[in-house]
């Protein structure tokens, strides 16, 4: 086995981020999430590869929070598209977790399947290398094994990361993507025969058999109303989601040039729906509520055969009203 | 004279404003060429496109006829900020648009059958093109009756079609009504749903295309269901609030369906499978 001692990270790392823009963990002020290993300043962020989710989902990596899309300008009646922003960069997500990497196929699915290719996702996508780290303690929110996830084994995972102790990690190079990235840091690793942690048992357990079906006969159903009555709508639990991927495509101009760009959006908003004329079909809290939770747990499953949730549990972790997705599937096997 | 990609599916392209028309107050029609002339892309009747005027903003609109291979027409109501600009644009003005998007109307399976268009406002723009393409191609179709109304004379979109041009049609009735009486206007008066039942048109091998606003619509299904028609003989177009177009940005689902693509064309019987959010 090819390992690597904790000691050596920081190596790793820069190596690494000599041919590519590397997206570790780290915790940086109240913030936590995958940061570019370039802004790792030791005096205020701290690397936290142990940490089993932080806050912000690596997602943005391939989908990004803000995204220019193409630079305009306009002389008179003319106007003419100048750059098309597709971003090739080269980049790493070092030590995503296998609920983030299953979010990752989600937005495959999403992004390049069903009759188009979002190109600027799909640039970045390619020029992405995975390097997951697998998880042996799940989190007091984590239910990522029943929504069909294996925490041990990521898949998409280019390498796969094994804390075997407190000394090191195993370096399982899985695709060829991960042979090239490897062949980087070779004289960083060596070799080990090293016995692997069992995964330990899950605090949280759902069953989400047969809730896809069993939904399409409770949309109009009261539960919704007790629900949906905590939601603020604030949208946070849309933000912080891995598999959450709606956006907005919106214009920044100043005289005659500027850019179109997108950015994430969320269905909780009563804007994201709101039509001319005053119209609007999800006006209430209850009714964007519902179909955020129809969302995930029906809908995709409908198109794409699986819920566009991983169970990471963050959704649960931040919401400010205690909503709960794990109660909700609860809810809906006992409705 | 553009550098777009046309692989990308969010880059417009670039077309040039030939002719505009002012139909009503508040509704022009835009009529585009590509830059040299050409359609940028064929449309079927019911498809959309988003056009942008560039630097203002983007917005889906029914294309509402393909002249041949020489231009798109859009009908385009001055509702908020990018049609608001759209409106003061003259002839030559570039826009950028993409597309087609969504399914459109299911031309071929209606060959054969009369046809019965029940439009409201603005929403003549989409049936407007399945309505041309049936006279196109004539022979195709059975009779053709069209109903259709508005707020007032002033608001009733393509009049020298209305009034003109489509009654001349082999085989073909056109009604027209407005909301409220008014001075001058000796035709019928009130809202479409009613007008629709007072005229009953026998649901024998027709089929109802309808369009207009969320109101209308519930109404007119009402009356159609109350003449006879089953839900496989009526077709409506719906319209949902969107910024792809492609089945990306989520925002246009009722269900499990985008009305990006999957619609914005869907028959009763297909509707009634989906959860009334519309
Ligand atoms: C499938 C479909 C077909 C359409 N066909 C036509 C047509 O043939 N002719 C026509 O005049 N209009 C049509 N529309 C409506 C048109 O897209 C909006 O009126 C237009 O985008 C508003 O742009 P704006 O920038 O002027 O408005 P804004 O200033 O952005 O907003 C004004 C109001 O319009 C709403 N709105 C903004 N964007 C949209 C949107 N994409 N869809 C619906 N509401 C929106 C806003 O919430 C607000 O209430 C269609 C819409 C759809 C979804
Ligand atoms: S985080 Fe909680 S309160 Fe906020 S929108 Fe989500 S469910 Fe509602
Ligand atoms: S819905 Fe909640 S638990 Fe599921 S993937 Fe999104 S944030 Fe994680
Ligand atoms: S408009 Fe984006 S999904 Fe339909």
């Amino acid at each position: 086995m090819k390992v690597f001692k904790k000691g050596r990270l920081e190596k790793i790392l820069d190596k690494l981020s000599e041919s590519a823009e590397v997206y570790v963990p780290m915790m940086r002020g109240a913030q936590s999430g995958f940061f570019d290993y370039k802004t790792y300043n030791p005096d205020f962020d701290e690397l936290v590869l142990e940490a089993l989710n932080v806050l912000r989902p690596p997602k943005e990596v391939v989908f990004p929070q803000t995204e220019k899309m193409y630079s305009f300008k306009q002389e008179g009646q003319d106007v003419i598209i100048d750059k098309v922003y597709e971003d090739e960069n080269p980049r790493i997500i070092f030590g995503i977790r296998a609920c983030d990497l299953k979010a990752i196929e989600y937005l495959d699915e999403v992004f390049l399947t069903c009759g188009y290719e979002d190109a600027f996702y799909k640039k970045r996508r390619e020029n992405t290398v995975f390097i997951a780290n697998a998880c042996y303690t799940p989190g007091k929110n984590c239910f990522c094994e029943s929504m069909g996830v294996n925490p041990v084994e990521p898949e998409l995972a280019d390498i796969v990361l094994r804390e075997y102790s407190d000394e090191g990690y195993v370096w399982e190079v899985k695709t060829e993507k991960g042979e090239n990235i490897t062949r980087l840091i070779s004289d960083l690793l060596e070799d080990k025969e090293v016995q692997l942690p069992e995964l330990k048992k899950f605090v949280i357990k759902v069953d989400y058999d047969g809730v896809a079906e069993k939904l399409k006969g409770l949309f109009e159903h009261p539960m919704w109303d007790r629900l949906s009555e905590p939601c603020q709508t604030c949208g946070i639990c849309t933000y912080i989601c891995p598999t959450c991927h709606c956006f907005d495509i919106q214009v920044k101009a100043w005289g005659d040039e500027g850019y179109r760009f997108r950015c994430w959006d969320s269905c909780m908003y009563r804007e994201y729906t709101q039509m001319a004329g005053g119209h609007n079909p999800r006006e209430t809290a209850k009714e964007r509520f519902r179909n955020r939770f129809l969302h995930k747990l029906e809908f995709f499953y409908e198109r794409y055969g699986k819920p566009l949730c991983t169970g990471c549990g963050r959704c649960v972790f931040v919401c400010p009203s205690g909503v709960s997705i794990v109660k909700i599937i609860e809810e809906i096997k006992g409705a | 004279m553009h550098k777009c990609n046309c692989e990308n599916p969010l880059v417009p392209e670039i077309v040039e404003v030939i002719d505009i028309i002012d139909e009503t107050p508040d509704v022009k029609t835009f009529k585009v060429s590509k830059i040299g002339g050409g359609v940028p892309f064929d449309v079927m009747p019911g498809q959309l496109a988003m056009v942008s005027l560039v630097p203002v903003g983007e917005g889906m609109f029914s294309v509402s006829w393909q002249e041949d291979n020489d231009h798109l027409q859009f009908a385009i109501k001055r509702v908020g900020l990018m049609t608001d600009e759209l409106h003061r644009i003259e002839v030559g003005q570039k826009l950028g648009v993409r597309g087609p998007y969504g399914n459109g109307f299911p031309v071929e399976a209606c060959k054969g059958k009369n046809m019965l268009f029940i439009g409201g406002g603005i929403g003549l723009a989409p049936l407007r093109s399945f309505i041309k393409y049936c006279f196109k191609h004539r022979e195709d179709y059975g009779k053709i009756t069209i109903i259709y109304g508005s707020r007032s004379y002033a608001d009733l979109c393509f009049k020298d079609e209305l009034f003109d041009k489509w009654p001349k049609e082999k085989e073909t009735e056109v009604y027209v009504t407005i909301d409220k009486p008014e001075e001058g206007w000796d035709g019928h008066v009130g809202f479409v749903p009613s007008y629709l039942e007072e005229l009953n048109i026998s649901p024998e091998n027709t089929i109802a295309v309808t369009c207009g606003p969320p109101v209308m619509i519930k109404f007119v299904l009402e009356v159609l269901e109350k003449m006879g028609y089953t839900d496989d003989q009526v077709i409506t177009t719906l319209e949902m609030r969107m910024k792809c177009g492609i089945g990306k940005c989520g925002r246009c689902n009722i269900g499990s369906e985008y009305i990006c693509l999957d619609g914005p064309v869907f028959t009763l019987a297909q509707l009634k499978q989906l959860p009334p959010e519309w």
